[in-house]
């Protein structure tokens, strides 16, 4: 797939501080990677709304979107040794994730060539693959082992009959998985994401909390809105004393996006002057009739003080601590791969996976993981908790504090859903920029599904 | 107190004891509840998203929690795309919990005096913890209420009357328990003669604590020799550790206790029989001793109060946690040991 065409213009931004200005402030050197800007004015400025309700446009989704592209499956941490496996479920479509014995990874459409039925309904580890309704057997590269009563199947070339796979990758200490036997390989359609990351590889990290919360909402609703900072003003209005909302930066690097909401800035929104410590209670969510967490000092600012606390959070975990400069410490960059993966860099923890729920236009699937650094043994990553569709996010008491942060934005995603089917209106509306995110997935989504 | 103002409008808004939401902005104030409808006030319209981050979400449970503590962490279920775990043969896969299992599934548990209060609390726990159990109590009517709800658990559950005090009665219903049940396991010697001063005192602690305790374990050795993972607790008491304002004969009882645990422990593990002894501090439930002694007695409940470090006494369910995990194979290498499960109630160190 080609990457959408970029034609950089700058075009009209908030009267705010730009993000590159506020790095010239940061008390360390800042890398390449945040000092610089790829916008890109690309992609549609409406999207027709009968592509977030329809049944007809999930079934061309499936169709020509879910079976062709590349898309995350699990964490390699979640299959170690040959035998364990995954299900990675999207749709009607089913794949057995699985650790080899060669210790590659292998990904089989999960039905028995019989007579069709599922081979696995959950994960675990297993020597072989043995359908439970006739007992064929398959080893666990793929090639069919053993077929009961054989010599009834004179018509069966044996050879032919081993599990179909579809086409895997790694990335990050993730398994991408791809239907399209035809496709490019992972590494030409991450592009240059890798180097994005090279000061944090998410491969060394271990998965210390897995949520995954059912949503009454389409997958592209519930994802639109965790790829924008232009909702904080009315969606998160405690924040806006400690975070640039409207003058965060988007960027397009091929089949991925980012952009960067920095933290322990004023919003331009608000009409008041905030003081340093104003700020600094912001940051640590310290009400005004609370004593606050810590105090700005004479003579340094919010950021730095904050930048500073997070290096004595992360100095047991993280070699090289001191040298890391405040924006990574502080910002929040998110980061999208097409067509439904955010791994966020730097010390933010951050990575999320939306799915459509079952075949459903109207419920989804949003997953939350943070990604933590180690030292030493490999932590086991952890078990995933399942929230239903009226459970709060709170209930996942692992979340911490952006529970309730991801409480304020699922408070909407249902009620855009339901005025998606109640709108006059055809289309949606995006921002010129600050939906540069949504502009970009849209116009690739476009491609895919008009191919 | 909550308060936060809208960064926007100023409006200020307060999370009220009583959950709701007070909001002012400029001096028209309205209530709204948790949920952003409008209950009381002039001012009618409020931020919904600055009512949830102060109730900590947007629905009831959640309103529900921002005044009560947090719920404990969810327990991680086993299920679907993240389990290993070993398998041999057809395919099929064991799911299997991360955590710690206590593996008591199947297995036999006696706990004598368990009608009521802490017996009945350890009987739950094992049976929550698929084990079969057996209970004892002089009293039939509330036998009969607490098999019933052992029952609702899914497991066998093997009742009779049975005074621990008496020699034949105890022994007989070791006997029927482990033939009922199919041999037994675990044995807890929950019975006691509780309280007093005085020679009756004396004699129910040295009959139903003392002998109550050795001629349940003697009766039940036989049955747990051949268990996989046998094993006994003893109740014993922080009275045993600590003076608790008077000289009463349940003290000298429960610490002749611990040294027999700790006797019977070293003797019995050839045969592999765990022996523990779990010593609470002060267990306050309905119809228990702290709850009578709080109203006929509120000074001595109030000071038995504050040394407590937790700043309460404990719940049953607290105590037959720690039995049921030592009684566990879980708990394979702890044997002769005293867990003192009391809130900070006394003050030494557990040398």
């Amino acid at each position: 797939m080609a990457s959408a065409e970029q034609h950089p213009s700058p075009g009209a931004r908030s009267t705010g501080v730009t993000y590159q200005e506020l790095l010239k402030t940061d008390s360390k050197p800042v890398p390449q990677v945040f000092a610089h800007e790829s916008p890109a004015d690309v992609g549609p400025l409406v999207v027709p709304r009968e592509r977030f309700i329809s049944r007809e446009f999930h079934d061309l989704e499936m169709e020509k979107l879910w079976t062709k592209v590349w898309q995350m499956a699990c964490r390699e941490e979640e299959i170690p040794e040959p035998g364990d496996h995954v299900v990675y479920d999207i749709g009607d479509r089913s794949l057995i994730v699985m650790r080899a014995p060669d210790r590659s990874i292998k990904a089989f459409h999960n039905a028995c060539l019989h007579r069709g039925r599922q081979l696995r309904e959950y994960g675990g580890n297993v020597l072989r693959l043995r359908c439970p309704f006739h007992g064929w057997t398959w080893n666990l590269d793929g090639s069919l082992r053993q077929i009961p009563c054989g010599w009834d199947f004179p018509h069966v070339e044996k050879a032919k009959y081993d599990l179909p796979e579809a086409r895997t990758g790694t990335w990050g200490g993730f398994v991408f998985v791809n239907m399209d036997t035809e496709a490019e390989s992972l590494d030409d359609y991450v592009g240059d994401l890798s180097a994005h990351f090279e000061r944090w590889p998410l491969e060394e990290r271990y998965k210390e909390v897995h949520v995954e919360k059912r949503l009454r909402c389409n997958w592209k609703v519930a994802q639109d809105a965790f790829m924008e900072a232009y909702h904080v003003i009315a969606t998160h209005p405690q924040l806006l004393a400690c975070i640039g909302d409207c003058n965060s930066q988007y960027d397009v690097y091929g089949n991925f996006s980012r952009a960067i909401t920095p933290n322990g800035t004023p919003s331009p929104h608000i009409t008041w002057e905030a003081t340093e410590q104003e700020v600094l209670d912001g940051l640590t969510n310290t009400y005004d009739d609370e004593e606050a967490l810590m105090t700005v000092p004479e003579g340094m600012n919010a950021r730095a003080v904050m930048a500073q606390a997070m290096r004595m959070q992360l100095q047991r975990t993280v070699p090289g601590v001191h040298d890391l400069c405040d924006a990574e410490l502080l910002d929040n960059f998110y980061y999208t791969l097409f067509p439904n993966f955010h791994p966020w860099a730097a010390y933010n923890r951050i990575t999320y996976r939306f799915r459509p729920y079952e075949n459903d236009p109207d419920r989804c699937l949003m997953e939350v993981m943070y990604l933590m650094p180690f030292r030493g043994k490999r932590p086991p990553p952890c078990a995933i908790t399942r929230l239903d569709f009226d459970e709060p996010w709170t209930n996942a008491t692992e979340l911490g504090f952006l529970a309730r942060v991801f409480e304020q934005d699922t408070f909407n995603l249902p009620k855009v859903q339901r005025g998606l089917h109640a709108s006059a209106r055809s289309h949606a509306t995006l921002a010129r920029y600050q939906e540069t995110k949504l502009r970009h997935f849209h116009a690739l989504l476009e491609r895919y599904v008009s191919a | 107190m909550a308060k936060l103002k809208h960064a926007l409008s100023g409006a200020v808004y307060t999370l009220r004891p009583d959950g709701r939401v007070e909001v002012d902005d400029r001096g028209s104030v309205g209530v709204f509840e948790a949920d952003g409808r409008w209950h009381s006030g002039e001012l009618k319209s409020a931020d919904p998203h600055m009512i949830g981050w102060l109730v900590s979400g947007l629905t009831a449970a959640a309103a529900l929690a921002a005044t009560k503590p947090a719920p404990p962490p969810r327990r991680r279920s086993p299920a679907v795309s993240e389990t290993t775990g070993a398998n041999h043969g057809t395919g099929e896969t064991r799911r299997e919990n991360k955590g710690m299992d206590l593996g008591l599934s199947g297995m036999k548990a006696l706990v004598t005096a368990a009608s009521r209060g802490i017996g009945l609390s350890i009987a739950r726990t094992f049976a929550d913890e698929g084990a079969d159990v057996a209970i004892c109590a002089r009293s039939a009517p509330g036998l009969e209420e607490a098999r019933k709800d052992l029952e609702t658990r899914g497991v066998k559950v093997f009742t009779a009357c049975a005074d621990v005090g008496d020699e034949a009665s105890i022994k007989g219903f070791v006997q029927q328990a482990g033939e009922a049940l199919g041999g037994l396991d675990i044995v807890v010697c929950n019975a006691s003669g509780g309280g007093g001063m005085g020679d009756a005192a004396w004699q129910a602690g040295v009959d139903i604590d003392l002998l109550g305790s050795a001629r349940t374990v003697e009766a039940a050795v036989p049955m747990l020799g051949e268990s996989e993972a046998g094993s006994v607790v003893f109740i014993g008491s922080t009275a045993a550790l600590e003076f608790l304002g008077m000289p009463q004969p349940y003290s000298a009882v429960k610490a002749a206790l611990l040294t027999h645990a700790n006797d019977l422990s070293q003797a019995l593990a050839p045969r592999g029989i765990r022996v523990n002894t779990v010593s609470p501090g002060p267990i306050y439930f309905e119809g228990g001793n702290w709850e009578m002694i709080k109203q006929a007695m509120p000074k001595v409940y109030e000071q038995a109060l504050a040394s407590c470090a937790i700043g309460r006494m404990g719940a049953p369910e607290e105590i037959a946690r720690a039995v049921v995990f030592l009684a566990s194979p879980a708990a394979s290498l702890i044997t002769g040991a005293n867990l003192v499960a009391d809130g900070g109630f006394t003050k030494r160190v557990s040398f």
